[in-house]
């Protein structure tokens, strides 16, 4: 009974893995089709459209204002996080569950719902649609993330350090650059590469607050309303393995910090 | 004794302040620095300010700021604001959500359509997450997440995509239907209701996945195990003890993906089609024309906002109504 | 000011809401002395600690280090180092580096930090591991590596908060020598916290007994254990035989009373009570005596041995007395006398001038049988629920102790 069911549940298991790669490997098969028609069967293979991607002036330009964008939102997720975790974690005040609930908002709103509400502040702020309104809003997206991930490291920093610190004549500023912060690291590493990936991957946001200049998905999503070509294809898988890349070697760092310490 | 003589030499070098003191040394003796950190923390109650104003300005102005602001846009009649042109306060872009069907019936088509997305979530996660908490080992748990984790990093745009070149009349899944020969033509399978849930269950699962692993994961084996001891037979066990225990985890993850997938706004307009047409498109339609259909757009997305909110609220009191039910 | 204690604590009382953790303590410690501060867990050694840290703030009094109110200054600013329960060490430092942190921040040049560094380290016999990180060494070695951490910048008091307690048996008695002779060899004022009062009898010149935010008594060792001031206090130091009976009358030096119809003399530590008043008596397990005949002790009982328990130099027997109801005794004997004793009635003496203490009946806890040896308690119940029923009870038999 139990073995025809864990045959049954590795079927299923399987089953979704294929569901989960499936598609993406065959992005990535036809962007070697020789030839314009987006279709199967792949008849001849060819490299072009790849080498295409690296001599095409608008993508590389997308790419490059992309890892701007998220390098800078992410450095302003990272600060304003962090403060907030630090603020937050272990102290009890009197509206702190209230100043929770409003930190962790961004994460919940219905990603159409952020953009415009974003889109509408940005104007009121009086910043102009894009990159500026762009780094703000993916920043702002992002903090509650950083938040929940410093917050659970610092939850396990014994309060003895701190006091440690204090004893031996370090004001808390102090205690916090040379004990809480080194302490902290692992868990900024690992938020800042989320930060990356989430902002880098961004579409609604980007979409919205954008100018004239689109970010990689922008751009991806204006070559695909104009119709599907291996090109798109090319595109999309370089920033695929980008993107699975780092994701996964985060992950495995972020694993390996958290097994040392 | 060395120790005593040390200490007073030391005591007598403090006075002079060597030259090659640390950076850390330099910092907290350098007067500036010493005057600021002595205003700063002059008080607890001071110190605690210091810390926490920042934060509190922050949440305010640029977490709740965004949607309180929204919520004033929807209620005035023009935004942004024309020179000369007076703004006045109004609920006509709420009432005009319920004059033209072309607004609501895509309001009430996206809650079904993420209901409907998120149950088919569900169903098919559970035993994905059942599997992997129960039948894998320990060691291998984390390689076999893993091996799900990868897609997640994958932008929305790019799986999209990725779905839509296998959904396609020429797409892989009517090549093989064909060459199966189970039919002649291919099955027009993009720009419907089913090509979009395809693609949005695609881009939900691992939000549903990892709470219901972590449910599963943390129920212990002897649970079943009593439960078989007393007689219970595996749909019993399941419906009985696994299900009820891991209806925390199945509340999270429902809502999660509950809520992202009614903000969905590229997948719907890549995948769907005329007839599939969803809120978030009409929402997004006041916005590239021009600026006096702000409200109006502003208006929506609170009814939105609020709608799924409260489906949300709603489904959460639900199940932790089962929940306690069950306990008793 | 050279008058001035180093430390004195003067009328501290600290409430957390509604418990009070402190109950106006007052208090000096002299320069070079080693005090522990001894109690079960919440009653008040802990936090006295962290306010001469400065980790807390007092809700009332005053601290004076070297006649100067330090009182609301932050750990930082005081000239008082701390051993943590945890050793708090720095985990991405080096041995080192923990030991020149405190250095670094009071403006050393590196050179100096270099030489007080390697000082300390020879000192405690650290020079092996200085560019070793914390999770690299051993428990025994981490402990000196906090206490190197805390002597280093040459603090004028010393603190330590239960730093043995992570320590296994054997290395602690090793490390309970150590201490004692760095303390000797420094010539530091510890300000030692512990709950094990075996330790505090071991290192301490002097140890406050706390209990319930008092001072229960503050004494030396020897004081504490042979005239305990309070029942709390016999109880909770060494392991005692205390005998409930009533007060008798006086009998030149001695202390008549009544224990379930013997009678037994004894010392009162202070004041006689009124006679009639029921009064407890403890006496130490070692201090009774076997014989086979009715012994010329002052004060003799027959009892019949109802339990054995071999400890290896000593034996520990257990007796009932059937001429007191059936009371239970304890007694230490050597192993040859407790092998030699069997199911016949034996002798149980002791002497009426030494032996034996009465003190004036304090009834603290009244959920303990009376009448058994009480043996030191290791409380498990949290601080505050403690705190606040024994605060109740004390309140209902305020008539008795009076």
């Amino acid at each position: 009974m139990n073995r025809k069911n864990r045959i049954i549940l590795s079927c299923v298991y399987w089953a979704f893995v294929a569901y989960v790669f499936v598609p993406l490997i065959l992005m990535v098969l036809m962007g070697f089709k020789d030839s314009n028609f987006i279709g199967f069967p792949i008849r001849s293979y060819t490299l072009e459209w790849y080498t295409g991607v690296f001599d095409d002036a608008e993508t590389i330009s997308a790419f490059v204002y992309s890892v701007a964008i998220a390098v800078l939102s992410t450095v302003i997720s990272i600060l304003v996080g962090t403060w907030i975790a630090v603020l937050l974690e272990g102290r009890s005040f009197w509206g702190r569950a209230v100043v929770f609930g409003m930190t962790v908002l961004p994460a919940l709103i219905p990603g159409i719902i952020s953009a415009i509400a974003f889109r509408i502040y940005a104007r009121y702020l009086g910043i102009e649609p894009g990159m500026g309104a762009i780094i703000w809003a993916h920043a702002v997206h992002n903090v509650p993330f950083v938040v929940l991930v410093v917050m659970a490291r610092l939850s396990t920093l014994p309060k003895s350090q701190i006091e440690a610190a204090r004893d031996l004549g370090a004001d808390p500023l102090i205690a916090f650059l040379r004990i809480t912060f080194p302490y902290l690291v692992p868990a900024i590493m690992g938020a800042s590469i989320f930060c990356l990936l989430l902002s880098f991957d961004d579409f609604v946001r980007s979409f919205f607050l954008g100018g004239y200049e689109p970010t990689l998905p922008v751009l991806i999503f204006a070559k695909l309303k104009s119709g599907m070509s291996p090109e798109i294809n090319a595109i999309a898988t370089v920033a695929l393995v980008l993107t699975a890349v780092i994701g996964v070697w985060a992950e495995r760092f972020t694993r390996r910090m958290n097994k040392d310490s | 004794m060395t120790y005593e003589a040390s200490a007073r030499k030391e005591r007598g070098a403090a006075e002079k302040a060597p030259a090659d003191r640390t950076f850390w040394g330099r910092l907290s003796a350098w007067a500036p620095y010493r005057a600021l950190a002595a205003m700063a923390t002059a008080s607890p109650r001071r110190q605690f300010l210091i810390l926490a104003i920042f934060p509190i300005l922050w949440v305010l102005t640029q977490h709740l700021g965004p949607m309180l602001q929204m919520l004033r846009v929807s209620l005035t009649d023009a935004y942004p604001v024309a020179p000369g042109v007076e703004q006045h306060f109004t609920f006509d872009s709420y009432l005009r959500f319920f004059q033209d069907p072309l607004f609501w019936m895509p309001f009430f088509r996206t809650l079904i359509f993420a209901g409907v997305f998120t149950f088919c979530t569900l169903i098919l996660t559970y035993p994905v997450a059942y599997f992997l908490a129960r039948h894998v080992s320990r060691k291998n748990q984390m390689l076999f997440l893993l091996l799900l984790l990868i897609p997640f990093w994958v932008g929305e745009i790019v799986r999209t995509y990725a779905i839509m070149i296998l959904l396609g009349n020429t797409g892989a899944v009517n090549l093989v239907l064909r060459w199966i020969g189970l039919i002649d033509r291919p099955i027009p399978f993009m720009y419907t209701s089913f090509s979009m849930g395809v693609g949005i269950v695609y881009l939900t699962a691992l939000y549903m996945l990892l709470p219901l692993y972590s449910a599963l994961e943390k129920l212990p084996k002897s649970m079943n195990e009593a439960a078989a001891d007393l007689g219970a037979g595996a749909w019993t066990r399941f419906r009985r003890v696994t299900l009820p225990l891991t209806l925390e985890g199945i509340s999270s993850g429902c809502t999660l993906v509950f809520l992202i997938s009614t903000g969905f706004y590229a997948t719907p307009v890549l995948l769907g089609g005329p007839s599939t047409t969803v809120f978030a498109e009409t929402i997004a339609g006041f916005f590239h024309v021009a600026g006096d259909e702000w409200p109006t757009g502003a208006a929506f997305a609170v009814i939105m906002f609020l709608a799924a909110l409260g489906i949300s609220a709603a489904f959460q009191r639900l199940m932790s109504a089962l929940r306690k039910g069950d306990t008793k | 000011m050279a008058n001035d204690p180093l430390v004195r604590l003067d009328g501290i009382t600290k409430r957390f809401g509604d418990t009070v953790a402190l109950d106006n303590l007052t208090l000096d410690i002299a320069q070079g002395e080693f005090v522990t501060f001894l109690g079960p867990s919440g009653c008040g050694k802990s936090t006295t600690l962290r306010i001469l840290g400065g980790f807390e703030q007092p809700s009332e009094g005053r601290v004076l280090l070297r006649g100067e109110d330090v009182t609301r200054r932050p750990p930082e600013k005081r000239n008082v180092n701390m051993v943590f329960q945890d050793y708090a060490l720095f985990p991405h430092m080096t041995v080192r580096q923990n030991i020149g942190f405190g250095l670094e921040l009071k403006g050393m040049g590196k050179s100096e930090i270099r030489a007080r560094q390697d000082e300390i380290m020879a000192f405690l016999e650290l020079e092996a591991f200085g560019d070793r990180y914390p999770a690299q060494l051993s428990g025994g070695q981490r402990q000196r590596v906090a206490l190197s951490r805390a002597l280093a910048p040459d603090p004028a008091l010393l603190l330590l908060d239960e730093p043995l307690g992570a320590l296994d048996a054997k290395l602690r008695a090793q490390v309970q020598q150590e201490l004692k002779s760095i303390q000797r060899r420094t010539n530091k004022t510890f300000f030692f916290v512990t709950h094990d009062q075996e330790e505090a009898l071991t290192m301490s010149d002097r140890i406050v007994v706390m209990s319930n935010g008092r001072v229960e008594q503050d004494g030396t060792p020897e004081e504490l254990y042979f005239h305990p001031a309070s029942r709390f206090v016999a109880e909770f130091i060494g392991e005692t035989n205390l005998l409930n009976g009533e007060l008798r009358g006086t009998d030149g030096d001695a202390v008549v009373m009544d224990w379930f119809g013997q009678t037994l003399r004894g010392h009162a530590p202070a004041g006689v009570p009124p006679k009639g008043a029921p009064i407890t008596a403890s006496v130490r397990l070692e201090k009774l005596d076997f014989h086979k005949e009715r012994p010329a002790t002052a004060n003799a009982v027959q009892g019949r041995v109802v339990g054995k328990t071999f400890l290896g130099s000593r034996m520990a027997v257990d007796l009932t007395v059937e001429d007191a109801q059936g009371a239970h005794l304890k007694a230490y004997v050597d192993a040859e006398t407790g092998q030699s004793v069997g199911d016949a009635p034996v002798w149980i003496g002791w002497d009426g001038k030494t032996a034996w203490r009465c003190c004036a009946t304090e009834i603290r806890c009244p959920g303990r049988p009376f009448g058994r040896p009480g043996i030191a308690l290791q409380p498990s119940i949290s601080c505050f629920r403690a705190r606040r029923k024994s605060r109740m009870s004390r309140a209902d038999f305020s008539s008795i102790e009076t």
